[in-house]
C-alpha cells in the first residue's frame, strides 16, 4: 500500500506494527471511484496503523431503499452486511456508497456504525457540495471520506464521541464541522483505541 | 461533573427508539425505551430520567398527556416533543406545558446535538444556581455572626422566629456588636430574601436630605430635584428596610414615618399621589430610646411602632467565652484576603485579648486581628502583635478583676521587652521568680511574644 511521508508523519497511534490482531476490509458499494477506497486504506493503515484490504464493487442494497423518502436506511443496510458472512480475516468492515443515507430521526448521514459493530458505512454523496453550495476540490472530498471511515471505524472498536473539539471522535453534524474536525484522535481516545484493538 | 444524562426515548415505533438509542449510545449516555406513556410512567417511577424524548401521536396516552404528567410528577425531568406530523397549534401547546423544545422529525444530525446541548446547559446552570443558593444561604444564614455563649445562642433562636413574622423588630446594643448582620440574617431568613434589603445610616445622613433620600420626590419639588426619583421606601418594596441609629432621626421625620407604617403610603416630596409600599423595618440604635422619650427627644407612639420585637445584642465583654471564636473567624478571613498564613494566637496574646474590655466589640476585635495580621511575620499573632491595645485605657481596665488587669499588664510589658524576663521583671518591680510564677499563673509564654 502506497503512504506518503506527509501521512506517515502526521499518524497518531504508535501500536507495534507486529501482526495487529484486526485488519480492516472496504467496501465499495454503488458508482465510488477506485481513488476513494485507496485513500480510505491509506488513511486507515498510516492513523490507525491497520492492514486494509479492498474488497470488489458491489451495487447498492436495493433492499434498504426507501421510496418515499429517495434515501437509503443506514440501519437497514448495516444490518443486512452485518447477517453476511464477511471474507477470512477481515474483523471489521467499512462499506463506502455513492448513495445518500438516513437514519428515521435523521434527514440524513454521513456515515454509521452501530458501537462495538463489525460493519460501517460511509456515504459518498453530500462530500462533493459544501453547505453553501459550492464545490470543493477533490482533495477535500478524498479528506472527508477518510475521515469520516475513521470516524465510524472508532465506533466499531467502541469509542464513543468525544467532547474534544480537536478529536477525530467529536461529532461532526455537516460537513463544516468535519472539515473542522481531525483526523487524530485525542490522548484519551488514542489510548481506549490502542487498548481495543489490543484486546481483539 | 458527569455530563452524561439518563434518557428515555418513548416512542411505539420502535425502529425510532433504536435509531435514537444507538444514536446516544455514541455520546456515551445512559438510554432506556417506553414504547408508550403508560410504559414510560411506570420506568419513572423507579428511575430518575433526567431527559425523556417523547412522541405526540401514540395509541392509549399520548404524547402532551405524558408531558403533563411528567411535569407535575418530574418537574427536574426535561421533556422534548417529537412528531412527524407538526403544528404550530401542538408546538406552543407543548411549550407553554413546559417542554424544553420540540423538534420535527425526521431533524438534521446537528440539530438534535444543539437540543441536547442546551439542555445539558440548562441542567448545569440549575444545578449551578441551586448550588450557589445554598452557598449564599450559608453566607447569609449567621456566617459573620459567631458566637457559642448563652445570650448569641438566645440571639440565633430568636431570627428565625421574628424573620417567619412580619412585625418590626428593633436592634439595640453598642457599637460593633453586630447589629447590622442580625438585620441581614432576619431579612434572609424570611420571605422577602429575595426582594431587596436596603440600609441607611440616619445617622450619618443629614435631616434634610433623608425626607427625599426615604420618601423620593416629584421633579421640581425643591431646588436641584431636576427629575422624579423614587425614594427607598418605593425601592424596597417586597424587601426588609433597616434604619441604623434610628435615634437621630427626627421628631418631624418620626411623625412622617409613623404614617408610613400605618398607612403602608407614600407620597413623594412635592406629590400628592400616594404610593402603595410593602417592606419589613428593622431599627437599630445604641441610644436608650426610653431615656429618650422620658426625655421628649423620641416620639413614644413611633417606639412602640418600631419595637414590636426588641432583640438586645450584648457586648463583647458579656460574651468573653466567644473572643477566641471569633479570633478564629477573623484570623482566617484576613490570612485569606492577605493570602498570608497567619493561624495562630499564643497563649499570652489570647490572654490579653480576654481581658481586654472591647469597647468597640466585635468591630473592634475584628479591626485589631486585621492590622495584627497585616502586620505579621510569622504564623502565630504573639501579645506583642497585641501591644497597640492600650491597656491602661479606663474602658480596658474598668469592670475587670485585679488578676486580668495584672495578667494584661504583665503580657503588655513582656511584649514590649521581647519577651526577656529579667528586663519585663526589673520594669514591673519585681523579682524573677515572682514574675516566673506570675507568668505561670496566668498562662502566659516569655519566649512567643517577640514573633510579630
Amino acid at each position: 500500500m502506497n503512504r506518503s511521508p506527509r501521512m506517515a508523519a502526521k499518524a497518531g497511534l504508535q501500536t507495534e506494527a507486529a501482526s495487529p490482531p484486526h485488519r480492516i476490509g472496504i467496501l465499495p458499494m454503488g458508482e465510488i471511484p477506485s481513488l476513494i477506497p485507496q485513500v480510505m486504506a491509506a488513511h486507515i493503515e498510516s492513523y490507525l496503523r491497520l492492514p486494509a484490504d479492498i474488497l470488489p464493487s458491489e451495487g447498492l442494497p436495493e433492499n434498504a431503499f426507501d421510496p418515499h423518502r429517495l434515501q437509503y436506511d443506514a440501519g437497514k443496510t448495516v444490518t443486512a452486511l452485518e447477517r453476511r458472512t464477511g471474507p477470512e480475516g477481515l474483523s471489521k468492515m467499512v462499506a463506502v456508497l455513492s448513495c445518500d443515507l438516513f437514519v428515521p430521526i435523521f434527514s440524513f448521514v454521513l456515515g454509521e456504525a452501530r458501537q462495538g459493530g463489525s460493519w460501517a458505512l460511509v456515504s459518498l454523496y453530500r462530500m462533493g457540495k459544501n453547505e453553501d453550495g459550492s464545490l470543493p476540490p477533490e482533495s477535500d472530498i478524498l479528506e472527508r471520506t477518510a475521515k469520516v471511515a475513521l470516524h465510524e471505524i472508532g465506533h466499531l472498536f467502541d469509542l464513543v464521541h468525544c467532547d474534544d473539539e480537536r478529536c477525530l471522535m467529536h461529532f461532526s453534524g455537516g460537513l463544516d464541522d468535519l472539515d473542522r474536525t481531525s483526523m487524530q484522535f485525542c490522548r484519551y481516545c488514542r489510548q481506549f483505541f490502542k487498548e481495543a484493538v489490543a484486546e481483539g | 461533573m458527569d455530563e452524561h444524562l439518563q434518557i428515555m426515548i418513548v416512542d411505539d415505533e420502535q425502529i425510532v427508539r433504536e435509531s435514537f438509542r444507538t444514536w446516544f449510545g455514541k455520546f456515551g449516555h445512559r438510554v432506556d425505551a417506553a414504547a408508550s406513556g403508560a410504559e414510560a410512567l411506570q420506568k419513572l417511577e423507579g428511575t430518575p430520567f433526567d431527559l425523556l424524548f417523547v412522541d405526540i401521536k401514540m395509541p392509549g396516552m399520548n404524547g402532551i398527556e405524558l408531558l403533563e404528567k411528567v411535569k407535575a410528577g418530574y418537574p427536574d425531568t426535561s421533556v422534548v416533543i417529537i412528531t412527524a406530523y407538526g403544528s404550530i397549534e401542538t408546538a406552543v401547546t407543548a411549550m407553554k406545558l413546559g417542554a424544553s423544545d420540540y423538534l420535527l422529525k425526521p431533524f438534521k444530525p446537528d440539530h438534535l446535538n444543539l437540543v441536547l446541548e442546551k439542555i445539558r446547559q440548562q441542567r448545569r446552570l440549575v444545578s449551578e444556581c441551586s448550588y450557589l443558593k445554598d452557598r449564599l444561604d450559608q453566607f447569609t444564614r449567621f456566617d459573620n455572626i459567631i458566637g457559642r455563649s448563652p445570650p448569641m445562642q438566645k440571639i440565633f433562636d430568636m431570627i428565625p422566629e421574628v424573620a417567619a413574622s412580619d412585625a418590626s423588630v428593633l436592634l439595640t446594643g453598642e457599637t460593633g456588636t453586630g447589629k447590622e448582620l442580625v438585620a441581614k440574617a432576619i431579612h434572609a431568613k424570611s420571605a422577602r430574601a429575595e426582594r431587596p434589603f436596603i440600609a441607611i445610616n440616619c445617622g450619618a445622613v443629614p435631616d434634610s436630605l433623608i425626607e427625599s433620600e426615604l420618601f423620593g420626590h416629584r421633579k421640581g419639588a425643591f431646588t436641584g430635584a431636576v427629575q422624579n426619583r423614587r425614594g427607598f421606601l418605593e425601592v424596597v418594596t417586597g424587601g426588609t428596610l433597616f434604619l441604623d441609629e434610628i435615634g437621630e432621626i427626627s421628631q418631624k421625620m418620626q411623625i412622617d414615618l409613623l404614617r408610613v407604617l400605618e398607612e403602608k403610603r407614600v407620597v413623594r416630596v412635592g406629590d400628592s399621589q400616594p404610593i402603595d409600599v410593602d417592606f419589613r423595618l428593622v431599627s437599630a440604635t445604641r441610644k436608650n430610646l426610653r431615656q429618650e422619650i422620658a426625655e421628649k427627644r423620641f416620639r413614644q407612639d413611633f417606639f412602640y411602632r418600631i419595637n414590636v420585637v426588641h432583640i438586645p445584642l450584648p457586648p463583647l465583654r458579656e460574651r468573653q467565652g466567644d473572643i477566641p471564636l471569633l479570633i478564629e473567624h477573623f484570623l482566617t478571613k484576613y490570612s485569606r484576603e492577605t493570602a498570608k498564613q497567619v493561624d495562630r494566637v499564643s497563649a499570652d496574646a489570647l490572654n490579653l485579648l480576654q481581658a481586654y474590655e472591647w469597647p468597640g466589640n466585635v468591630r473592634e476585635l475584628e479591626n485589631v486581628i486585621e492590622r495584627a495580621v497585616a502586620l505579621s511575620r510569622s504564623r502565630t499573632l504573639g501579645a506583642a502583635s497585641f501591644s497597640f491595645l492600650d491597656a491602661d485605657t479606663p474602658a480596658a481596665t474598668g469592670n475587670r478583676t485585679l488578676r486580668q488587669v495584672e495578667a494584661a499588664h504583665i503580657a503588655n510589658v513582656l511584649a514590649e521587652n521581647d519577651g526577656n524576663v529579667t528586663r519585663t521583671a526589673d520594669v514591673l518591680g519585681i523579682n524573677r521568680v515572682t514574675l516566673h510564677k506570675k507568668i505561670k499563673r496566668y498562662g502566659l509564654k516569655p519566649g512567643a511574644t517577640g514573633s510579630a
